[in-house]
């Protein structure tokens, strides 16, 4: 007996739609997620909010795949977290020109728009805590060394933290 | 060959030809020029190309950087990097990396037309997605390119008694109200236009639903938002101060007037102990012997529900608490354990909302729960932790709102009695510079540090000179530092003490306009080289706005902790918030030798505080509790007693 055949290639196609659209609902939305940390506005609390980390690709090797996700987390640290949340932020302009990787110290060379603190060490001490929290949660690095457009720098001007040394969690 | 072959055969086939074709077709290509206007000004972007019929733009074109200028955004890139980030104003990063089509704006993954590809040195990213990540489209008006601001985003906060919307705009947002009634409120935003048209339905918070619309034409787009409200609730005037966010706040019908004005986070319960600010705090006592340490603190969805897993190392009693619907709050306090790590503070599973963890005093851990709905919770204790199961069904009302339980390997809760001990200062007494752990050291109160000259005390006028500090009113920290540092001298050498400043007058310790490290370096050198009992830096606090206000001391060494407890309970008094006691990397508390605190008096940037410290009466004060725990804690720790320690 032949069978008609529009209903049944109806049929398939519904079934590769459904299959597909069931393969597409099983994949990983996105993969491991980071910590952005952020000090809350008591001056020492943290808080984060996670963001996705991109997978290393194809012809990226450990060293540069480690290198762009501290890129990464640098930025993120430094921009901080959405307007409405508070949190003490870096002076505004702040953004990173670029990091480096000594070992298991990360170098964030800041723009110099991070002098413009309002003075005080509430902001510095918040500010740093967040970058060295969120850069020191990717494995591999633990110290966090602070340049200035490239500078290094032993203090900012006349501020009140101590950037000669590379930061550590232990420091708050 | 049957049909069914048939029809597989011609599934690869066109299978085949699609991969061959994406592989294949449309390679990336240099294009010409394009204009187009953003707000009345003409960009030209001459980088660009366009690959499978999108356009692409090159990170070197000029007429990009003028974007991202005039967007207050900013490009990380350097030449042969993979990815290329842009923080715009929002602030969010938007993500690319040559090769790959995923880009990423700020949590939310997204797939581009195309991957970000090189040309030279140079790397094109798809402009479109770009534009996206910066809430602009790009228009065509006639012949005229337009960069049109969209109403990029419309977050909804509702809560049980108010909605907050949030908007983000590509450009400064003025909401205006163009009609309001009982039953609704209508917003328009000129200028914007927007894809997010539609309708979202909310039921809560006094909002029943918010629809989105745009009209108006290419270059004068408008998009009116128009909340329509539940009974008895009220719009309140939107802001209008020209920036790119804007909230828009509406009052349910039993929220008072005021209350949308304040911040809206969910308090923690706190059915005993005290807050602890800070994630480091800082013990008034040293800590029970072998703390159990909670190693972390993780959530996933399980089965209806969801599972928060404690990993606890060691031995620990733990209490759990539930408040009754409509506050559905879970917390577990988990006793004699440190917190490894920074507090936690995300969203988890539904019906989970927000999960917290924090150190909320010396030795107890707390995980805080924020439930979606009253559901049942069930805490199983095991040797390596905790677990806790959230359900989707409700609890009952007759169920546990408490229990108790222990962790680990121990009999029974209460049982624990470790004796307290002082833990050895780190490297023999010596300070280490940061590479060993952190764990010890905050509970180690004591100092091997000897003074030679045990009557002396070091006062440090924060700034002076070249470096004013923070001005703020009229009022220079320089001088006020500098103020109650001599009201303070003056008081400890009528008690008997031997006081030196390291400045007297308004001078750089060092020498002028001398860099910030040399002249914290004389300061240090200063209570150094004297040999001196205890440094104590006077300084002003600030901040970028003026929501910050209090009293902190700054430390950074164990041995300042006793001395920086002793000083925060005496200016607790002080008529602002204690803010209690902060370890950070301060040069001056750093590298002095002695027990050393810096005194963040109050914020020159705060209105209340700026009160105060304008105040001779309040800066007199100040000294006078400085030097009432100064006195306190030379007679906890006895100069005598300091070759011992």
């Amino acid at each position: 007996m032949r069978l008609p055949r529009f209903p049944l290639l109806v049929a398939l196609l519904v079934i590769v739609a459904a299959a597909y659209w069931y393969f597409q609902s099983q994949r990983a939305p996105s993969g491991e997620t980071m910590a952005v940390y952020y000090t809350k506005l008591d001056g020492t609390s943290l808080a984060s909010v996670r963001v996705s980390v991109r997978p290393r690709a194809s012809g990226e090797s450990a060293a540069e795949h480690l290198h762009n996700q501290v890129l990464y987390a640098a930025v993120e640290a430094v921009t901080g977290p959405p307007n409405d949340i508070k949190a003490i932020r870096f002076p505004p302009g702040t953004h990173v020109n670029g990091v480096t990787l000594d070992g298991s110290t990360a170098t964030v060379d800041l723009s110099k728009e991070v002098d413009n603190q309002a003075g005080g060490s509430f902001g510095e001490s918040g500010e740093f805590k967040a970058l060295v929290y969120t850069v020191t949660g990717i494995a591999g690095v633990d110290a966090v060394r602070v340049t200035v457009d490239g500078t290094r720098l032993e203090t900012l001007p006349g501020g009140h933290l101590e950037l000669d040394q590379p930061l550590r969690r232990a420091d708050w | 060959m049957s049909w069914i072959s048939r029809f597989v055969a011609l599934i690869g086939s066109v299978a085949a030809a699609a991969t061959f074709a994406a592989a294949n077709c449309a390679p990336a290509r240099a294009d010409a020029p394009l204009t187009a206007v953003y707000q009345g000004q003409s960009i030209r972007f001459s980088h660009i190309g366009s690959k499978d019929g999108a356009p692409a733009i090159g990170v070197n074109d000029p007429g990009f950087a003028a974007l991202l200028h005039v967007t207050d955004s900013v490009l990380t890139w350097k030449p042969g990097e993979r990815y290329v980030l842009i923080t715009t104003s929002v602030p969010t990063v938007v993500s690319f990396a040559v090769g790959d089509r995923r880009y990423d704006i700020g949590p939310i993954v997204l797939q581009a037309a195309f991957a970000p590809y090189q040309r030279g040195n140079e790397v094109f990213l798809p402009f479109n997605e770009v534009l996206r990540g910066l809430d602009l489209a790009l228009r065509e008006d006639g012949a005229v390119k337009v960069l049109q601001p969209q109403l990029g985003t419309l977050d909804v906060r509702a809560s049980r008694d108010r909605v907050t919307l949030l908007a983000h705009g590509g450009a400064p947002l003025h909401p205006r109200v163009v009609s309001q009634t009982s039953s609704a409120v209508t917003y328009a935003f000129d200028g914007v236009g927007t894809a997010l048209a539609g309708t979202r339905q909310i039921n809560a918070g006094g909002v029943r639903s918010v629809q989105i619309a745009t009209s108006g034409t290419v270059r004068a787009p408008v998009t009116t938002v128009t909340v329509a409200l539940q009974p008895g609730a009220s719009a309140r005037p939107p802001q209008n101060n020209g920036a790119r966010d804007v909230a828009l706040a509406i009052n349910g019908a039993k929220a008072s007037p005021q209350s949308i004005a304040e911040e809206s986070p969910t308090p923690e319960p706190e059915p005993s102990g005290t807050e602890n600010p800070g994630n480091a705090p800082i013990p008034n006592a040293t800590p029970a012997n072998q703390s159990a340490v909670v190693t972390g603190v993780t959530s996933q969805p399980s089965g209806a529900g969801a599972t928060v897993t404690i990993a606890v190392n060691g031995n620990a009693s733990y209490a759990w608490h539930r408040l009754r619907d409509p506050d559905n709050r879970f917390w577990v306090d988990i006793r004699n354990a440190q917190l490894q790590g920074p507090p936690v503070d995300q969203a988890a599973p539904s019906p989970i909302v927000s999960m917290r963890a924090r150190q909320i005093d010396e030795s107890t851990v707390r995980v805080a729960l924020t439930l979606g709905q009253p559901s049942a919770v069930v805490v199983t204790p095991s040797a390596n932790g905790l677990q806790i199961e959230v359900g989707n069904e409700e609890v009952s009302d007759d169920a546990a709102r408490s229990g108790t339980g222990t962790i680990g390997t121990v009999v029974s809760s209460g049982e624990q009695n470790p004796a307290l001990v002082t833990p050895a200062p780190a490297n023999n007494g010596q300070y280490d510079s940061g590479t060993s752990g952190d764990t010890g050291w905050k509970f180690g109160p004591r100092s091997s540090y000897v003074p030679t000259n045990p009557r002396l005390i070091v006062i440090d006028p924060g700034h002076g000179g070249s470096d004013s500090g923070s001005e703020h009113g009229g009022l220079k920290e320089a001088d006020l530092t500098l103020d109650m540092a001599k009201r303070l001298r003056d008081i400890l050498v009528a008690r008997g003490w031997q006081v030196k400043l390291t400045r007297e007058t308004d001078v750089d310790v060092y020498a002028p306009n001398d860099s910030a490290h040399d002249e914290l370096q004389a300061r240090v050198d200063v209570a150094n080289k004297a040999g001196a009992r205890l440094f104590v830096s006077v300084h002003v606090n600030a901040f970028m706005n003026s929501g910050p206000y209090g009293t902190t001391c700054y430390i950074s060494k164990p041995e300042d902790v006793p001395l920086a407890r002793m000083l925060e309970a005496h200016l607790a008094q002080d008529g602002t918030k204690d803010d209690g006691v902060i370890k950070s990397h301060l040069y001056v508390t750093y590298h002095t030798r002695m027990p050393a605190v810096l005194v963040e008096s109050a914020f020159l940037t705060n209105p209340s505080d700026y009160a105060l410290l304008a105040s001779a009466a309040w800066r007199q004060k100040i000294a006078e509790e400085i030097a009432d725990g100064i006195d306190q804690y030379t007679r906890a720790y006895p100069a005598s007693n300091a070759a011992a320690q």
